[in-house]
């Protein structure tokens, strides 16, 4: 929280996803891709199969030209992401992983030559050679998975690296060996997505054949990518799955897309069996870009579950997503965010421009101004008041209000609501009357934030914080003294004033 | 203000002694520039060439930059894969530094990554389409190299962050920057030059197409002496307009500042001599392979010295500020042996493949 703060009008956030989705796909392909392809070369070595040969040839192309430097510059790129937009976040975790990351490097050079190799030497040296090389870069890429995916599930469920801070105690944590399982299978259903498209290439009297060859290796990914999803979901901790499970989950959004992940694959798994392995002559390319599709949709499904159920926390239970460390709630709360960085000192005093120093530093790498999380969708407006007021046409305030004014007043009944607040008139004839009310909603509720943060200073910190205890489990607690919260208020009430009255705004 | 901006040493510690980190940063930067030479310079010598080229695709100019562009199909992705390391260890060493300078630049480091992508699909499409894709990737490497010198100039001055944050552009103004850019760019096209002619040079001596291999190796050589040539003035300017705290503490640094530096300059001069010493490479293979191992080794040094006035730079910020060490012994140990491991596999896989050719329905 102590950096400089970049903000993309897309929203970190969004940026984030964008990248790391990409990313998760071309790496999944490129492991289960490599399985796929040498498997198929052997076969084809076996049954003398040159349909076979030629699946696997045309297929280590699209490898290449996806996965070699795709997938390369699109991990590199979740760093350079990462360091934009949460620095300390993703500095405290390659201080912890820096060795791990090392030696996923190693594996990653391997892999590389590897691909290189095999996809040159095609017709130029002899099978065994060509299958050992097919071989080392599969175990590789595979290898390099091994790695990632135990700081990859550090995150979400560090399990004993909270108390020890040892790196194996989190590596091997609860989530890793269910994960493991479940991109395994995620990784054949992203190499059949992919090598669709070129079975469709081969001769019309072999098309058949190498399409439900790919439906068999579809099948065995969506049965061991649904296995691996339910062990996961199972070993999670209750205070992470009531996030989108039970009855009433804290966040609904996730829970949607829970069922979307696992109906997609349901979909996908479905017409894999039907189109590929009964009745492969129905496939055409179409049916190739719907199970790329349901694949896609399942395997995003699950990386947003995954990352949605983290929040608010980088490294669950020790380390915010805005860089916050559990460890540092008193501290500045006690001396200010402004002591703690320069950058938030540094300019000009007045309390909105304050403010606006503070939102970016502790609210902006998930809230944008107008965009994803937008801040000023999220704030009461003069405009907000009006519609839930004026009730034209008759439920429409209701409406409004439980969709604009729920979050916080889910308590309150509507109508006991509109008879607290002033009328239609008065609100138009001194919109500023309402925006001081709205000035005084938006303090309250940040110093409820700042609450909650002493809430979670007195968890027990050795083990993962059961977040159903605090009101707003999915934001972090606000940090700063008591003329950092009201600056921060102050920018945030500007944001709902015409704006050649606001001194402060989104740079 | 420089320190008030200053984030936090990262509380998790080290985990390992600095000088590891250094000596691992230092290596696999090396490591990833005999790639990144050759993408870079290999790239632009190409494009140079296949404009000399007019069209024709016999001369050895369109040969030249057709083996290139070949090398680059490999050279460009282990550039990309053995910069992952030395991105990794300057995080951990030069966090609160590294961060800051790439905010500060926001959009413009993301846009490598963008660049990066074209430039290496653009060098794809040249070779199935030729058209412009050849000029393209060029510059995206170019540019590449450009954001990379002013990720480094920001990062190791953070008493001019400010002046950043106002503007990041303002970077292109630093007296040190062309020299830089310059310096990265020369030492690529030497190096992707001298490669090219000592394989020309290999390709000729064993009776392969000698008149045009010799012309190859020919054009190549000229390249590399002028690269080299031009390499020494522009080394010489950079040293002179660094800060000039920096430069009298490279000086007053004794032998472990000035030795680098003295060596890099006496193997700089050094290439020069031996390029000069023929118009014929041909005829003098073994000065050819003497050569491209001095320009390796320089490069080594350089990196060393390189290296030294980061600390230089960065002393001010850096004094007072000793991070706190957590060593993993352990995972540390599991990379070096994984690391050895795996630089065995990839030596027994290529010695399996050179060993291994095969046609026809022996082939894979």
């Amino acid at each position: 929280m102590d950096y400089p703060i970049w903000n993309p009008a897309i929203g970190g956030g969004m940026l984030m996803a964008w990248v790391a989705i990409t990313h998760v796909i071309v790496s999944h392909f490129a492991i289960g891709g490599g399985l796929v392809i040498v498997v198929t070369e052997m076969l084809s070595i076996r049954r003398s199969d040159p349909a076979l040969r030629d699946l696997a040839k045309r297929s280590s192309l699209v490898l290449i030209l996806v996965s070699t430097v795709f997938g390369a510059i699109s991990g590199v790129g979740i760093w350079v992401v990462a360091g934009l937009i949460s620095p300390g976040a993703i500095s405290a975790l390659i201080h912890s992983y820096v060795w791990g990351w090392a030696i996923e490097w190693v594996f990653f050079i391997v892999e590389i030559v590897a691909a290189l190799i095999y996809y040159t030497t095609w017709g130029k040296i002899s099978k065994g050679a060509h299958l050992m090389v097919g071989w080392l870069y599969f175990i590789a890429a595979y290898l390099s998975l091994v790695i990632i995916n135990g700081i990859i599930t550090f995150m979400l469920t560090p399990g004993g690296w909270l108390e020890s801070h040892a790196f194996w105690d989190g590596f091997f944590n609860p989530t890793y060996w269910p994960s493991l399982v479940l991109r395994t299978g995620v990784a054949a259903l992203m190499a059949v997505a992919f090598m669709l498209f070129v079975a469709l290439r081969a001769a019309p009297d072999r098309r058949s054949d190498m399409v439900r060859y790919l439906g068999w290796w579809w099948l065995g990914g969506a049965l061991v990518s649904y296995a691996g999803y339910r062990w996961w979901e199972a070993s999670l901790p209750e205070t992470v799955t009531a996030f989108f499970r039970g009855d009433s989950p804290l966040l609904a959004a996730l829970a949607d897309t829970r069922s979307f992940a696992l109906w997609s694959l349901a979909a996908g798994l479905a017409i894999g069996v039907v189109v590929l392995v009964i009745a492969p002559k129905l496939t055409r390319g179409v049916t190739a870009v719907v199970l790329m599709a349901a694949a896609f949709a399942f395997f995003g499904g699950y990386e947003r579950l995954r990352e949605g159920t983290r929040k608010p926390f980088l490294i669950h239970s020790h380390l915010y997503s805005n860089g916050l460390l559990v460890s540092q709630i008193e501290a500045i709360n006690s001396t200010g965010l402004a002591a703690h960085s320069g950058w938030v000192a540094a300019g000009d005093d007045a309390p909105e421009a304050v403010g606006e120093r503070v939102f970016r530093t502790e609210c902006a790498s998930c809230h944008t101004m107008d965009g994803y999380q937008s801040i000023r969708r999220a704030l009461p407006t003069v405009a907000d008041m009006e519609l839930v007021v004026a009730d034209d046409p008759p439920g429409s305030g209701e409406v409004h209000y439980r969709a604009e004014c729920g979050a916080c007043h889910g308590d309150v009944a509507y109508a006991e609501m509109v008879e607290m607040l002033p009328g239609l008139d008065e609100i138009r004839d001194d919109p500023d009357f309402v925006r001081d009310l709205n000035h005084g909603m938006v303090s309250m509720t940040l110093s409820e934030l700042r609450s909650m943060g002493e809430t979670v200073v007195a968890f027990d910190r050795s083990t993962q914080f059961d977040l159903r205890q605090l009101d707003r489990p999915y934001m972090p607690p606000f940090v700063g003294t008591d003329d950092e919260l009201e600056a921060l208020a102050a920018y945030l009430a500007s944001l709902d004033r015409p704006a050649d009255a606001t001194g402060g705004g989104a740079r | 203000m420089t320190t008030d901006l200053l984030p936090a040493l990262d509380a998790a510690g080290l985990p390992g002694p600095p000088w590891l980190f250094r000596f691992l940063l230092v290596f696999t930067f090396v490591l990833h520039l005999v790639f990144m030479n050759l993408t870079l310079g290999g790239t632009l010598m190409a494009f140079v060439n296949h404009l000399r080229s007019a069209g024709r695709d016999d001369g050895p100019a369109a040969a030249l930059a057709r083996r290139l562009m070949a090398v680059n199909t490999y050279a460009i992705s282990l550039a990309i894969t053995t910069g992952i390391a030395p991105l990794l260890f300057v995080q951990v060493l030069y966090q609160r530094f590294f961060y800051s300078g790439t905010i500060l630049l926001g959009w413009i480091w993301f846009g490598l990554l963008v660049l990066l992508m074209i430039g290496y699909y653009a060098a794809y499409l040249h070779k199935s389409f030729r058209g412009p894709w050849l000029g393209v990737s060029s510059v995206s490497f170019l540019t590449i190299a450009m954001i990379q010198v002013a990720v480094h100039l920001v990062h190791v001055q953070p008493d001019t962050w400010p002046v950043f944050d106002a503007g990041a552009w303002a970077v292109l103004a630093d007296p040190t920057y062309w020299p830089r850019v310059l310096h990265f760019v020369l030492a690529s096209v030497a190096f992707a030059a001298l490669v090219a002619g000592w394989w020309a040079v290999r390709r000729a001596r064993a009776g392969d197409q000698v008149e045009l291999n010799t012309a190859i190796a020919g054009t190549a050589w000229r390249w590399a002496l002028w690269a080299t040539a031009l390499q020494i003035i522009d080394g010489f300017i950079l040293l002179i307009v660094l800060p000039r705290r920096v430069l009298l503490d490279v000086m007053n640094g004794g032998l472990v500042t000035l030795g680098p530096l003295t060596l890099a300059i006496l193997l700089g001069v050094g290439l020069l001599v031996m390029l000069a010493r023929t118009s014929n490479p041909v005829e003098r293979p073994g000065l050819v392979s003497g050569t491209l191992a001095a320009l390796t080794l320089t490069v080594a040094v350089m990196s060393i010295a390189r290296d030294q006035v980061r600390e230089l730079y960065l002393a001010p910020s850096t004094s007072g500020f000793a991070p706190s060490v957590v060593p993993q012994w352990g995972t540390f140990g599991l990379f070096a042996v994984l690391l050895v491991a795996g630089l065995v596999t990839v030596f027994v896989m290529v010695r399996r493949v050179l060993t291994s050719p095969a046609a026809g329905d022996e082939a894979a």
